[in-house]
Parts: C-alpha cells; sequence; structure tokens
C-alpha cells in the first residue's frame, strides 16, 4: 500500500475555484486512505479551521497551509526604492507556492503575511511580494508550483527560493493528463536534480470527487462571467483534477516514487495543530493589581450589594459562589471584565445598553450589570451560558442604541489596538435564488427564464425551487438543461461566495491577533476585520462579544429624555415603575403599535388571547410566537391550559417534568426546557444536551441530527414517556435550532417591551417623537405611528419652518406667528397656552431629501420666527433645492402660504449666498399670482410623497362615498358585525407578511377608520398574486373572523383598486408626471 | 410616432408586452404596450417587480439607438410629403408643408392619407398641423386626434386647452409647473410674463412663443442624403446591359469617393432599380472584408447584371451602402510589387468573387473556435461571416484532422498506457515512440451523452517514422475490450 497525502487541494473557500466544501475534502481524503491532507485555498486560511474540525471529528492529520500568489522579484525593489505604488511597476511573474508552517510561530508569521498582503490590497484581495516570504518565510516549507511554461524565469525563481530558505523547498509535480505530462514530470525532476530541490507530488485538487466537475465547470464560467457553451478552453478538458487514491497516485508517478513519499514526510514535518491556537484573554488589570479573578469576584459582590441592598438572598449568593468557582476553573475572569469595562464606556457615554442571550442565564452578568434579568424572573440555567464539559468559551451579546454603536466599536479598536481587535467574518453562502439564476446564466437559459425560476423562490418562498413552481411558470421541470440548472444550484446552494463583516462579533486578544488569524479590511471604513466566522471562533474556544445595535434602545433613551425635558422625571431601565397594570391592560388590548417586539400581526392577534398579566408573561408572549412552538404545535396548548380550557397535566407520574415544565403549564415553549428535558427526561448529559442544540445550527450539519433524534425519542420512551409527547417535543426542539429563543434571551427583551410599552401607555406624545426619531425602526412606517398617536389623544402638528427642529419635538405651548407683518418684538410670539399633554411637532427628517446640517443652521437662524418667504431665502442661508423641498413639504404654512403658493413665491426669489445680502436690495413685493387653488385631495398626495404622511386627512376619505356606494365597510365598523358574515373592506396596503414557510399571507389594510387584517391562504393568494404583491390598494372580499377582540377577514376574492388612488388627486386625475399617491408597504419574510 | 410602440415586440397587441433598458445594473421598463399599461405595468418600473406581478410577461430590450435610426429613416421617408422633414426629439418627425399641401388636396387630405399610409406600415401615430411648430406639436401631442388640424390663426385659442407638457418642456419643468397647478396652456397665459419669466427657465417662455408663432422657429431639414447611397436619375429610360453597366460604375465611383472620405468600406451593397412601369428590383452584393475598391465592386456587379429586367426601361437607379465597416485610407490601384504573394486583400477578392458568383452561403471557410473536443475546435462560416477565436499554440494537433474517427485495432497496457501496436486500413503499425494520454471529456452540458463521453488521446510513431493521432474512446474497463480510433495525421 502506497503511502501518500494530498497537500494540495483548493477548497470552495477559493471562491468560484474549489467545488468542495472542506470538510468533504477531508472525509474523502479519509475514506481514500490518505495520510494527511492539506487545504490550499488562494492567499487564505478562510477554510482551514471547518478542515481541522473535520479532520479531527475523523481523526486525520489536517496540514494547516495556503497557496500563497506572489509576485515574484524584481518589481518590489523599484517599488521600495521610490516608494510609489508599485501598479506603476511592470509586475513580475506572478508564482504559486504552497507554504505550510512548520510551528506554532511559523503559522504566526504565516498570518502576519496574509495580513500585510491583504492590508494592502483592496478589499477581499491580497498582495504579496517576494520580499513577503523573505521576511515571515522563516520556519515555513514552501512548495513551488510549476507554471504552465516552464523557462529559464521559473528556474531562476526556484534556485533563488531554494537558496533562502535551504532546506525548505520542494517542487511540486503534477499528472494532469495533458498529454505530455511523461516528458513535463521528466522536465521537472531534471530542474529538481539540477537546482537541488526535491519534488513532491501533488494533484493540484479543486474538488473531493470526479462528479464535482460540473460544479467547477460552472464556478469557472461565473468567475469569467461566461456561458458554458462560450468558456472554451477556460475550463478544464477533464475531470481528473479530484483526489486521487495512494494507490492511484502511485500508478501515475511510476518513476518518481521518492516524490510520492515525499507528500507524507512534509506532512510529517509540519506538525503545527490549530490546537496549538492558545486564546489568551486580554489583560484586563488596569493597572489595579491582583489576579483578573479575584477583579471579577470584588466586582460581582459588590454588584450584588446595588442589586440587592437589602443584602443578597442566599439562594443568589450559593448561585453567584457555583459560577465565580466554575468561572475561575475555566479561567473565564477576564472575559467577564472585558465585557464589562465595555459596558462601563457606554454607561459613561451615557450610551443605553443590555446584554442578552444566553449571559441573562448568569447572576454574576446579572450582578456586574451585564443583563438586566433577575434570577427571580427566570429560571437561570448557567449550563447554557457556561459549560464545563462543553468547554466552549461563553457568549455575551450586547445591544447597544444603533445610532451610537460605531462610537463603541471605535472605542474597542482604541482600547484594544486594531492589532488585538477585530470583527468576525460571516460567510455569505449561496442561497437558492442567486445560485439559479447564476447557473442559469452560464448554462445559457434567457434571462427570463432564471428570472421567473429565481422568482419563485422570491421572498416570500422557503429555500428550495420546488419542482411544482418550475411547472407553474410554465416550464418543464423535465427539460434536460432546466433540470440541470436546478440539479446543480441545489448542489451549489451553501457554498461561501464571499466574507462579509459580521453584524458586531469582536474577537479581542491578549496578543497580536494577526498572529492567530489573518485580518483584513471590511468594506466600512475603519473597521478590520478577521477571516474566520461565528463556528470557525467557536471551534477554537476563542473569546467573542457580540457588539449589537438595536433601534428600540434608541428609541427608549430618546424616550427618557423627552419625559425628563418635558414632565421633569428622569427615569433608566432601572426605574421604570415596575409591573404597572395599566401597562398590562393596554396591551391585552393589542394596544401595541410601537412597543418592541410585540407589534407585529401574529403578536398583536396573540397579545388578547394570551392576555399577559405580569412580567413572566411578556417573556412568554416574546417567545411563543416563533417558528419553534409553532412548529411543535405548543401555541395552542399552551392558550387552552392559560385560559382554564384544559387542564394543566403532565405526563402522568412524571414529576421529574414539573420542576421543568410548571410555569409553562407543561407546555414547553423556551429552549432551556427543550435542553433541560433532554437532560431529565431523554437523559442527555448536560454537553449532550448542549450538542444537539448546536447540531442544528452549526455548520457542522453533517448528519448528526438524526442521531440525536433517536437517541432523545428512545431515551424519553424508555423512561416511560408517550411516544407522541417524544415526537412533538423533539419537533419543537428542531424549531428551536433554526429560530432559537432560549427563555433567557426573551426575559432581557420582555424588559424592553414592558419599558417601551410603559412609555407608550404614560407618555404616547414622547413615545412617538422617540420613534419618529429613531428611524428606521419597528415594523410600521411613520404614517402608522403618527395615526396611532392621534388615536391615543396626541395632538399632532406639521412639520414648519417656523416650528420643527430636525427632530420631531414636543410642544408645550399654542404658538402662532402671524404672516407678513410684525410678529410681535423678541421672542413673543402669539399666545402661550399650556397644554395638558404636549403636542408633537414633526420634525424635518421626516421631509424627504432635507440635510439636517442645513436644517439645523435654518432653525439657529430663526430666532423670533421668519416672517416671509424672503426673511427665510435671506436669514436661512439655504439653497433653492431645500428651499423648494420645504415647500413642497408644505412647511411654510405659518406666513400663510399653501406649498403651490410657498413655491411661486419661492421661485421668484434670488436665492444668494449670505455674504452677498449686504449689497442687495430690498425684493419688491411679489404680487400674488392667479394660480389655480390645491385641492384637499392633491395637497394629501402630496404630503405623502414629501413626507410619506399626511396630517390633513386620509386618502381613503376621498373615496369613501363611492367605496360606500360598493358596499365596502369601514374598517372601524368590523367590530360590530358577526363572525363568519361575508363583507368588502377596502385599503391602502400597509404590510404584507409571510411568516416562515407558512401557508397564509397577512395583509394589513389602513383606511381613514382604522385597520382590517387579512387572511390570505395560499390558494387564494396564488390566484390574486399580482394584486397581492403588486398592488397599493385592495378591495378583499372575504368571510368575517371574530375570536374575542382578534378579528380577521379571510380573504376570498380582491380587488386592486390602485387606480382609485390615482383619483384622489383630482376630478381629472393627475396629469402626466403629477404625482401619485405614494405609499410604501412594509414587507416581511 | 412610435416606431414600433412597445405592442411591435413581435406579439399581439393583447399579450402584455414591454421594453427594458438596463440602468445602473438594474432593468427598468422603458416603455409598455397598452395591455401591459393596463396591468398597471407602467415604465420606470423594475423588471423583476414586472415579472412578479405578471409571469410570463414578454420582454424585449429597448434600443434606442435603433429606434433613432428608424425615426430618420421615416422621416426620409415622408420626403414624399415635402422637402424639408426631419426627425425631431426621440419620436416625432416634423414636415414643412407650406406650399405642398395643395399637392395632396388640402391638408387634410394630406394629413388623412399620411395617417392611411403610416397605418399600413404598421405605424401607430399621431399628426398634427398648425401655424407653428410648437403649435403642431402640441396639437400632434395633445389634440387627441388621429389627425389634428388647427385653422390659421387659431392657434392661442386651441392650445389653451392643451396640457403644458405639449408644449416640448423637458420632464422636470413641466412637473414643476403642474405642481403649481398650471397643467394647461391657457392657464400661462393668465399669468404676468414677467413673473413667469422670473421663475422658469428661459425655455419656457420661448417654447411659448414659438408655438403661439410670436417667435421666428425655423425647420432645420434633414442634411443632404447620407453620403451612403448614391441616386441617378436618367432623363431617358435605359434597358440596354452596357448602359446599366455604365451606370452602376458612376454610381459605384461616387459611392466609394464617399465612403472613402469616411474611412468606411462597404461590407454589403444594395442597388435598387426603378422601372418606368413603377415595378422596381435590387440586387445585393456583399464583401468578405469592407472594401472600396470600385473596379471589385463593380466585377461583382458585372457578374450578375443579366439578373436584373430593365423591363420597358429604369428611370432611376439607387446604390446603398447597407452596411459599411471602418477601412482606413490606403492606395487602392498602386500595383503590387511582388506578385506573387497571395496577400489577405487577394483572398477576400476571391471569396468575393466566388461568394457572390455561387451565392454567400456556397462558399465557406473555417475559423477556430475554442473547445476541447478536436473535431469542435473549428466551424465553418460562410463566406461573409466574421469573427473567429485564435487556433490554439500550447496543445500539439494534428495537421490534418480526419473528418470522422476512424475505427483501428490496438494493443496497449491497461489501464491507459499508449498503444505498442495498431491496425489501421487493414496495416499493422508498430508503436516506436508515444506520448499521452491527453485526457478529454465531453461538453456535459448538452447532454448525457456527450456527459459520457471520454477520449484518451496518443500521440504516436511508428516504425517508420509516421506520426498519428489516436485515442481510446471511454476509460479501460476489465470487462470491455477498449474502443480504438485513429483521428488525425500528424506532421
Amino acid at each position: 500500500m502506497s503511502r501518500y497525502a494530498e497537500l494540495q487541494a483548493t477548497s470552495n473557500f477559493s471562491f468560484l475555484r474549489g467545488a468542495s466544501h472542506p470538510h468533504e475534502l477531508v472525509e474523502q481524503a479519509k475514506a481514500l486512505g490518505h495520510r494527511a491532507i492539506a487545504i490550499t485555498d488562494v492567499n487564505t486560511l478562510a477554510g482551514i479551521v471547518r478542515g481541522h474540525i473535520a479532520a479531527r471529528e475523523l481523526g486525520m492529520r489536517f496540514v494547516v497551509g495556503c497557496r500563497l500568489e506572489v509576485e515574484a522579484p524584481g518589481s518590489v525593489v523599484a517599488f521600495e526604492a521610490t516608494n510609489e505604488s508599485p501598479e506603476k511597476f511592470a509586475a513580475g511573474p506572478m508564482r504559486g507556492v504552497l507554504c505550510y508552517p512548520t510551528s506554532r510561530a511559523a503559522y504566526g508569521r504565516l498570518t502576519r503575511m496574509l495580513t500585510r498582503g491583504k492590508q494592502r490590497a483592496e478589499k477581499a484581495k491580497c498582495k504579496l511580494f517576494y520580499d513577503d516570504l523573505l521576511a515571515f518565510g522563516d520556519g515555513q516549507i514552501f512548495v513551488a508550483l510549476p507554471p504552465a511554461e516552464i523557462d529559464g524565469d521559473f528556474a531562476d525563481f526556484l534556485r533563488r527560493l531554494a537558496a533562502d530558505f535551504p532546506g525548505h523547498v520542494y517542487l511540486a509535480l503534477q499528472h494532469l493528463y495533458r498529454g505530455d505530462d511523461a516528458r513535463l514530470l521528466h522536465r521537472l525532476d531534471e530542474l529538481a536534480r539540477e537546482t537541488g530541490v526535491p519534488t513532491v507530488a501533488t494533484n493540484d485538487v479543486l474538488y473531493h470527487t470526479a462528479a464535482r466537475r460540473r460544479l467547477q465547470d460552472v464556478l469557472s464560467c461565473i468567475r469569467e462571467g461566461c456561458t458554458l457553451a462560450e468558456a472554451g478552453y477556460r475550463l478544464n478538458a477533464h475531470a481528473e483534477r479530484h483526489l486521487k487514491s495512494p494507490g492511484e497516485m502511485a500508478r501515475l508517478f511510476r518513476g518518481y516514487e521518492d516524490a510520492l513519499a515525499r507528500s507524507v514526510e512534509i506532512a510529517e514535518r509540519c506538525r503545527f495543530s490549530l490546537d496549538e491556537l492558545r486564546y489568551d484573554y486580554p489583560d484586563e488589570s488596569g493597572g489595579h493589581g491582583g489576579t483578573p479573578q479575584a477583579r471579577l469576584e470584588s466586582l460581582t459582590w459588590n454588584g450584588a450589594a446595588w442589586r440587592y441592598p437589602d443584602g443578597v438572598p442566599e439562594h443568589v449568593t450559593r448561585h453567584i459562589d457555583m459560577e465565580l468557582r466554575l468561572i475561575e476553573k475555566l479561567g473565564y475572569a477576564p472575559y467577564f471584565l472585558t465585557v464589562n469595562s465595555i459596558m462601563k464606556e457606554a454607561k459613561r457615554r451615557e450610551i443605553l445598553c443590555q446584554g442578552r442571550g444566553s449571559a441573562a442565564n448568569s447572576v454574576v452578568c446579572y450582578c456586574l450589570g451585564i443583563t438586566a434579568v433577575s434570577p427571580e424572573m427566570i429560571d437561570v440555567l448557567f449550563e447554557r451560558f457556561i459549560n464545563e464539559e462543553r468547554r466552549e468559551p461563553p457568549d455575551i451579546d450586547v445591544d447597544f442604541e444603533h445610532e451610537r454603536r460605531e462610537e463603541i466599536i471605535q472605542f474597542i479598536y482604541e482600547k484594544y489596538g486594531r492589532d488585538r481587535a477585530a470583527l468576525t467574518a460571516t460567510v455569505i453562502h449561496y442561497r437558492p435564488r442567486r445560485a439559479i439564476r447564476e447557473v442559469g446564466k452560464v448554462l445559457g437559459l434567457s434571462e427570463d427564464v432564471t428570472a421567473a425560476l429565481a422568482g419563485t423562490v422570491w421572498g416570500w418562498y422557503g429555500d428550495a425551487i420546488e419542482r411544482k413552481h418550475v411547472r407553474d411558470l410554465g416550464l418543464d421541470p423535465a427539460d434536460p438543461t432546466l433540470a440541470l440548472a436546478l440539479e446543480l444550484a441545489t448542489e451549489m446552494v451553501g457554498f461561501p461566495r464571499h466574507l462579509s463583516q459580521h453584524v458586531g462579533g469582536f474577537v479581542i486578544t491578549n496578543g497580536l491577533l494577526e498572529e492567530i488569524v489573518p485580518i483584513e479590511k471590511a468594506a466600512m471604513k475603519d473597521r478590520t476585520v478577521i477571516e474566520w466566522d461565528k463556528d470557525d471562533i467557536d471551534a477554537l474556544r476563542m473569546l467573542k462579544i457580540d457588539i449589537l445595535a438595536l433601534g428600540m434602545l434608541t428609541a427608549i433613551r430618546r424616550g427618557f429624555d423627552l419625559i425628563a425635558a418635558h414632565y421633569g422625571k428622569r427615569y433608566t431601565l432601572a426605574t421604570v415603575p415596575k409591573e404597572d397594570p395599566a401597562v398590562y391592560e393596554m396591551l391585552q388590548h393589542a394596544d401595541s403599535i410601537g412597543v418592541f417586539q410585540v407589534e407585529s400581526r401574529a403578536q398583536m392577534s396573540m397579545l388578547p388571547r394570551l392576555k399577559p398579566r405580569e412580567f413572566y408573561d411578556l417573556v412568554i408572549e416574546v417567545a411563543i410566537v416563533r417558528p419553534g412552538p409553532i412548529q411543535g404545535g405548543m401555541v395552542h396548548p399552551y392558550l387552552r391550559r392559560r385560559n382554564g380550557e384544559e387542564p394543566v397535566t403532565l405526563p402522568a407520574g412524571k414529576d421529574e417534568l414539573k420542576e421543568v415544565l410548571g410555569k409553562t403549564l407543561g407546555v414547553p415553549l423556551f429552549q432551556e426546557q427543550a435542553m433541560k428535558m433532554a437532560m431529565v427526561a431523554a437523559r442527555f448529559t448536560g454537553a449532550e444536551a448542549n450538542g444537539l442544540r448546536q447540531a442544528m445550527a452549526t455548520f457542522r450539519n453533517n448528519g448528526t441530527m438524526p442521531k440525536y433524534k433517536d437517541k432523545f425519542i428512545q431515551g424519553m420512551i424508555a423512561n416511560g414517556y408517550e411516544a407522541d409527547f417524544a415526537q412533538r417535543c423533539f419537533r419543537q426542539i428542531e424549531g428551536f435550532g433554526e429560530y432559537g429563543f432560549p427563555e433567557s434571551h426573551a426575559a432581557s427583551f420582555a424588559l424592553l417591551v414592558y419599558a417601551s410599552a410603559w412609555i407608550k401607555r404614560f407618555y404616547p406624545d414622547v413615545f412617538t417623537a422617540a420613534l419618529l426619531n429613531s428611524q428606521p425602526m419597528g415594523f410600521y412606517a411613520p404614517a402608522q405611528l403618527v395615526r396611532d398617536a392621534r388615536e391615543h389623544g396626541v395632538e399632532m402638528r406639521p412639520v414648519d419652518i417656523n416650528f420643527s427642529a430636525w427632530d420631531s419635538t414636543l410642544e408645550i405651548e399654542q404658538r402662532e406667528i402671524s404672516s407678513g407683518g410684525d410678529a410681535g418684538a423678541g421672542g413673543e410670539v402669539g399666545g402661550i397656552k399650556e397644554v395638558g399633554r404636549r403636542a408633537l411637532r414633526l420634525g424635518f427628517n421626516q421631509v424627504k431629501g432635507l440635510a439636517q446640517e442645513a436644517m439645523d443652521r435654518l432653525v439657529r437662524q430663526r430666532g423670533a420666527g421668519y416672517r416671509s418667504i424672503d426673511d427665510v431665502t435671506r436669514r436661512s442661508g439655504l439653497d433653492r433645492k431645500s428651499l423648494e423641498r420645504l415647500a413642497e413639504a408644505d412647511a411654510f404654512r405659518s406666513l400663510g402660504l399653501d406649498r403651490r403658493q410657498a413655491l411661486w413665491a419661492m421661485k421668484g426669489v434670488e436665492v444668494a449666498p449670505p455674504e452677498m445680502f449686504a449689497a442687495r436690495p430690498e425684493p419688491t413685493p411679489d404680487m400674488p399670482a392667479p394660480l389655480p387653488e390645491m385641492k384637499l385631495g392633491q395637497h394629501i398626495v402630496e404630503d405623502y410623497h414629501w413626507t410619506g404622511l399626511s396630517l390633513k386627512a386620509h386618502p381613503l376619505s376621498f373615496l369613501r362615498s363611492g367605496l360606500a356606494r360598493r358596499g365596502i365597510v369601514p374598517a372601524r365598523e368590523l367590530r360590530g358585525r358577526r363572525d363568519g358574515e361575508r363583507l368588502t373592506v377596502a385599503g391602502i396596503v400597509l404590510v404584507r407578511q409571510r411568516p416562515g414557510k407558512g401557508n397564509v399571507v397577512f395583509v394589513t389594510l389602513e383606511d381613514e377608520t382604522g385597520i382590517a387584517n387579512l387572511v390570505v391562504w395560499i390558494p387564494v393568494f396564488e390566484r390574486f398574486r399580482r394584486i397581492v404583491m403588486g398592488a397599493r390598494m385592495i378591495a378583499c372580499t372575504g368571510k368575517l373572523q371574530i375570536q374575542g377582540e382578534v378579528i380577521h377577514v379571510v380573504a376570498e376574492t380582491m380587488r386592486d383598486m390602485t387606480p382609485a388612488l390615482r383619483r384622489i388627486g383630482g376630478e381629472d386625475g393627475p396629469a402626466q408626471g403629477q404625482l401619485e399617491l405614494a405609499i410604501h408597504s412594509h414587507d416581511f419574510h | 410616432m412610435d416606431r414600433r410602440g412597445a405592442s411591435g415586440c413581435g406579439s399581439s397587441a393583447h399579450k402584455p408586452a414591454v421594453l427594458a433598458v438596463s440602468v445602473g445594473g438594474r432593468r427598468i421598463l422603458s416603455a409598455v404596450n397598452p395591455a401591459a399599461e393596463a396591468l398597471g405595468l407602467l415604465p420606470g418600473l423594475t423588471l423583476a417587480d414586472a415579472r412578479a406581478r405578471v409571469p410570463g410577461l414578454d420582454v424585449a430590450n429597448a434600443d434606442p439607438e435603433g429606434d433613432a435610426a428608424a425615426l430618420l429613416r421615416l422621416a426620409q421617408w415622408c420626403g414624399r410629403y415635402s422637402p424639408w422633414t426631419v426627425p425631431h426629439g426621440a419620436d416625432s418627425v416634423l414636415l414643412d408643408i407650406t406650399g405642398c399641401a395643395h399637392l395632396a388636396g388640402g391638408e387634410d387630405r394630406l394629413g388623412a392619407a399620411l395617417f392611411e399610409r403610416l397605418a399600413r406600415r404598421g405605424i401607430g401615430a399621431r399628426l398634427g398641423i398648425a401655424d407653428t411648430i410648437g403649435g403642431a406639436c402640441a396639437i400632434a401631442r395633445g389634440g387627441g386626434h388621429a389627425v389634428n388640424i388647427v385653422a390659421p390663426g387659431a392657434t392661442r385659442d386651441a392650445l389653451a386647452a392643451l396640457p403644458v407638457r405639449a408644449l416640448r418642456l423637458g420632464g422636470e419643468m413641466a412637473a414643476a409647473l403642474e405642481r403649481l397647478g398650471l397643467r394647461h396652456i391657457g392657464d400661462l397665459y393668465r399669468l404676468p410674463r414677467a413673473a413667469l419669466a422670473q421663475r422658469f427657465d428661459a425655455a419656457l417662455m420661448t417654447r411659448l412663443d414659438e408655438a403661439l408663432g410670436e417667435e421666428r422657429e425655423a425647420l432645420s431639414p434633414l442634411p443632404p442624403a447620407p453620403p451612403r447611397w448614391t441616386r441617378r436619375q436618367f432623363a431617358e429610360p435605359i434597358a440596354a446591359r452596357d448602359s446599366i453597366e455604365a451606370a452602376i460604375r458612376v454610381l459605384l465611383e461616387s459611392l466609394c469617393r464617399s465612403l472613402g472620405e469616411e474611412g468606411l468600406g462597404a461590407r454589403l451593397l444594395v442597388l435598387t432599380l426603378h422601372r418606368v412601369d413603377g415595378e422596381s428590383a435590387s440586387l445585393a452584393v456583399g464583401t468578405a472584408r469592407p472594401n472600396r475598391d470600385a473596379a471589385h465592386l463593380m466585377r461583382l456587379f458585372a457578374e450578375r447584371i443579366e439578373r436584373i429586367d430593365p423591363g420597358l426601361g429604369i428611370e432611376d437607379m439607387m446604390l446603398a451602402a447597407r452596411r459599411a465597416e471602418p477601412l482606413g485610407a490606403r492606395q487602392l490601384a498602386l500595383p503590387r510589387a511582388g506578385q506573387d504573394g497571395v496577400t489577405a486583400d487577394d483572398a477576400a477578392m476571391l471569396i468575393d468573387r466566388l461568394a457572390n458568383r455561387l451565392g454567400a452561403r456556397s462558399v465557406g471557410r473555417l475559423v477556430p473556435r475554442a473547445a476541447h473536443l478536436p473535431e469542435r475546435a473549428q466551424h465553418f462560416v460562410f463566406a461573409f461571416a466574421t469573427g473567429g477565436d485564435a487556433f490554439r499554440a500550447d496543445q500539439p494537433r494534428p495537421v490534418r484532422l480526419l473528418p470522422f474517427p476512424e475505427p483501428i485495432e490496438a494493443i496497449a497496457p491497461v489501464p491507459d498506457d499508449p498503444p505498442l501496436n495498431f491496425r489501421w486500413r487493414r496495416r499493422l503499425h508498430r508503436v516506436a515512440r508515444a506520448e499521452g494520454p491527453e485526457r478529454i471529456l465531453g461538453e456535459w452540458w448538452r447532454g448525457e451523452r456527450e456527459a459520457e463521453l471520454l477520449r484518451d488521446y496518443y500521440r504516436v510513431e511508428d516504425e517508420d517514422g509516421r506520426r498519428y493521432w489516436l485515442f481510446r474512446a471511454g476509460l479501460y474497463r476489465p470487462d470491455a475490450a477498449a474502443r480504438w480510433f485513429l483521428h488525425g495525421l500528424c506532421a
């Protein structure tokens, strides 16, 4: 049996080159009996962790390495001598060199070399020079790759490489079925003898089995931007670039047995393993001395005293002790200190932040103020957070105000240094739509067909391109080309396409990060990203902190500020009055527009059924409207039990489950419960339970799930549970896998649900202003937020040059500025009248296309108010475009001008830079122009166009008489109708939503009286697809369904009423080019 | 006038059809037919959205340059009604019919006839006749009838009710006016001139004045007919071969001169003859490379003159270069130094003569194509086609490839060593030297048979020093005899 190790395998992390996943290469190499395998992607180490993990699981030797593309000597000298951009000089030939570090230190040099190369190139590129090899080549083994043409230049290169790295250079021999292979091998062998460089056999592998050749061809075409038919010699002539058995390699390399043997020799020399990467926590001593553990303990106990001013309860003390002991044992103390110091900084800058996720399972985190969920609120499952057996580092996610997160990110870079902190990568994979589009194009399908195919997985549809949909398009799925396209696209789904930056996952190290992993520039300025993603980091047990952005935190902070400014009370997340019944009362009526997490259609129909009465109900509310519980069929049983319609029973005699499921009435709703059930009822170990959870979500999803499933169900049955119950439990866990929502996470979110609901309940004016100023966020557009505010009695005032600021503001007094004449002396304009609740003045930020800087100037220069158009143009220093924009937004009403008159006047005024005012003559007053008056309907249309909403009237109020004639029922009247009645509603489309892979589409319509919720089952949707997806106004006939406070119209037929909207602007419809009612729906998938 | 509207996509007007343009990576609808418009598909929508709403939508690529060229041709065609015609904007043609209308029996009959003729050519059009260019444009756009005629002196009143857009204003200005509620041209009459002039670009007043005849607007008629065609009318109809030949020669010389000025050479020439009896005939001649050598082109015509049926006589002859391509200035008539050397030009001229005599589809040549399978690595093109990749140099190929691989018997060590000997056309060849295999697979995307195709090619030299290109079809299988073929002869 021959001994061989493949040292040159390109994985699909060499984007659009390799056609196999790293684990596929490793598995195949193992199956073929290779001694070891190296994955050598081009200028990157992005795929090696996956390869390493796969090899570790199989007990296979994995050689770390990569293929460097190096610019050969020549141009570098010129570059460094003149210090000019290297592009100006003739580039030397590019040489391919395989590089394998022999030690941890050499590995660090390799990652530094790649970092260097990436930082001097544009994003996702790497530029390496021969000098880099000299600088970082110590301890590496190099294998020179022969070019297509073996000439004197290459011989020189090889000689030079051999001289610079004596004993560390090899020459690759390849047998690639070119026809002249024997001659080539002979020449290379001679060259090797001549230069004293030993040879080594490789197969320059691009895919693990020959079957992947087709996909590799497709990838090549995508890379080259051509079709298969056009590709010609850009494709390989054959399918020989797969992993071959040692026996086959021996046959091909007859007479070169030494070259074959050297593959194993190199693998032996390169003993470095990724397991040697020892992660060092950043030094958080901060000059205080003492061990991190000691510092953490003192901080924790101080925190505990702050959290429990009346004395720390005994069970909490016990818990803290337990956690601290485990943290000490595993050496995680510095991690907590790091998170703590980041959050301390955020608090110092008054940036609202809150930890979430599994960290909420830790009392230590609670005491440090990292999370706000007290152990009294939920069952703390520390194992979910830190698990001794699992030995994976804890994962703390922190949300920050979305507008200020960048400050924190830059703070981290500053504090720890760019060489010690970087964002993790996110691997962007091919998804079905993209895959079918690109594969189809390569196969020569017309754009129409690929677009149509891609369209079938358009947004709302799930993952795969189903045959049925193909048939629906009028295409024949059996058509060979089409079938090929579908097959190859399916194969390509999941292939990495490029690396992007993770939304906020930070890796921070004590030593140089670039000695652990290559770092590259991110697309965003001032950011750096490592080559590995979250799963890679986890697998190597490196620490990661998620610095996330949450719009609601911004809104809540703004809310607290506004309350302090206008009502003189200063609240924080911690001091919001707890458990106020009025807040729950409001939520029970699904009065939740704008409230965090519970404002969606599904949540709003759940609220009146669940009727939250206390904080824990909110935790459930947040978690229950999720794919996990829904797919697991847990929702209805829970609701029935909660409403007393079904007895709370646990499987007979199973008291063990009472502890786990007691507080959710025997129905598992949370991920922790599922894990505990696995442990208690199916006798999983803690690590197994966690492995089960992970098996779903991670890239190592290579068939471990069925194993867990059997174990789980058999385990439960063995413990006396019914098979049906066990099945259901497992189905739910499967749901969690994809959309995990643990109790701890739900509890962190529930805190924000309560806080935002509390503001809404007691300060609706503040609430709306804060939300409007934090856009875009949440489920609803400003128009709906404003409408909701008005329904809660908030007086809304339009954008106006004399009253608005950039943000929406609250106004105490009634103010008026008369146009033209003297507006009183000094700042005294109009009368001042205190009203009970503040009125909300829309800000300039609602107007399309205005710049904050310009508007801030307008406000600064306003003084006692602008008195005329001319006054505005003279003093505000705004350019004509902004002024006209303000006129279009109807912001000159305080001057007695509507938008049309303002626009006319504006066009007549000369706008000049401020310094020229002195020299300018006083303007002559403009004669009023005989402009046709703008109809109210047209004003509404314009309001919507420029500000996205109108305070004047609802568009549908103009159509009501016509709608009434057709017997269309206003939304408000639905409540008084009979359940099951057939009726027709009409409205503008606010939201379209197709949850998950569900068989239903939710559409929300709005008319001038309120909102109508449509339920569109898929058969109806398919019939009226064009209307549902394209119409801006819909009339829908269907059956009314009333369940308590939840009212739906189950759609039967639909009509596109969009043309009616055109009538709103005027009797004869808008002239060509005139604005039409611009309403944008929010679509969710 | 729409060249083809959006309805000319080749399908019926009842089926929704759209034209699309690429704008910054997105495909946007640029024109839609009535059926598409009725479904709410409007220009400006993205193609993806349109498709999502109307599956099976008919989509064609917009071709603004083609449209412009077609409009120019249409303007030329309109020459039958007036000597002064010119394309105007993207979709109109102006005709100055001053003094011409009576020839057609008055303005209304001229309008009706023109409309009718256009309709017969499948061109939907709206016509406007007025005192001024602006007035005619406005009434054509806003008049609401197929043919709109404004009586002399009535322009001001006739325009009052038309939308301002009809004034040939930029979209932005029209939108600005509409936003102020100034939707009809009449609305502008009521406003003080100074106030309008202060607020709007000078173009507004200019357009208004032009329409109302307060400012003169001259029509710049089409420039003299493009130099790529030339025409000759005969005082006496001609019918004799010699006269025809002489006439063609004169036309060719004139055409070649003007082509030379533009640095062009003809690829396709069309000669159109109008006969006394009203019939017309045409004759086309193609060339393999751009050419403006009148003598050469004359030879091509001369060979086909007998195909012309002059009937009772030809009164008018037109020669047009339908396709012309850049051709650098060069001396054409000087005798070449070494007459023995055959240049590419000579080959091209030979191809021209053969192809024009035998028919363009009867003469062809081989051009290389990038393909791994040897039989696909070149292909046959007709005489006048261009293109072809470069022949590949990095892989040795036989000088002569057999039209079809010929089966041979061969003995070779398994699995893929070169053969030791083979029998071709009954003769046994002992292999002295060999190289290979070079493995070539079929183009799998062409179907299952191709996907299974595998050949191992060997270059072999027999004991007599003759070299061959052989292949074994398929991988070695212990259970089946290897199938060998000879595919080429090497130098």
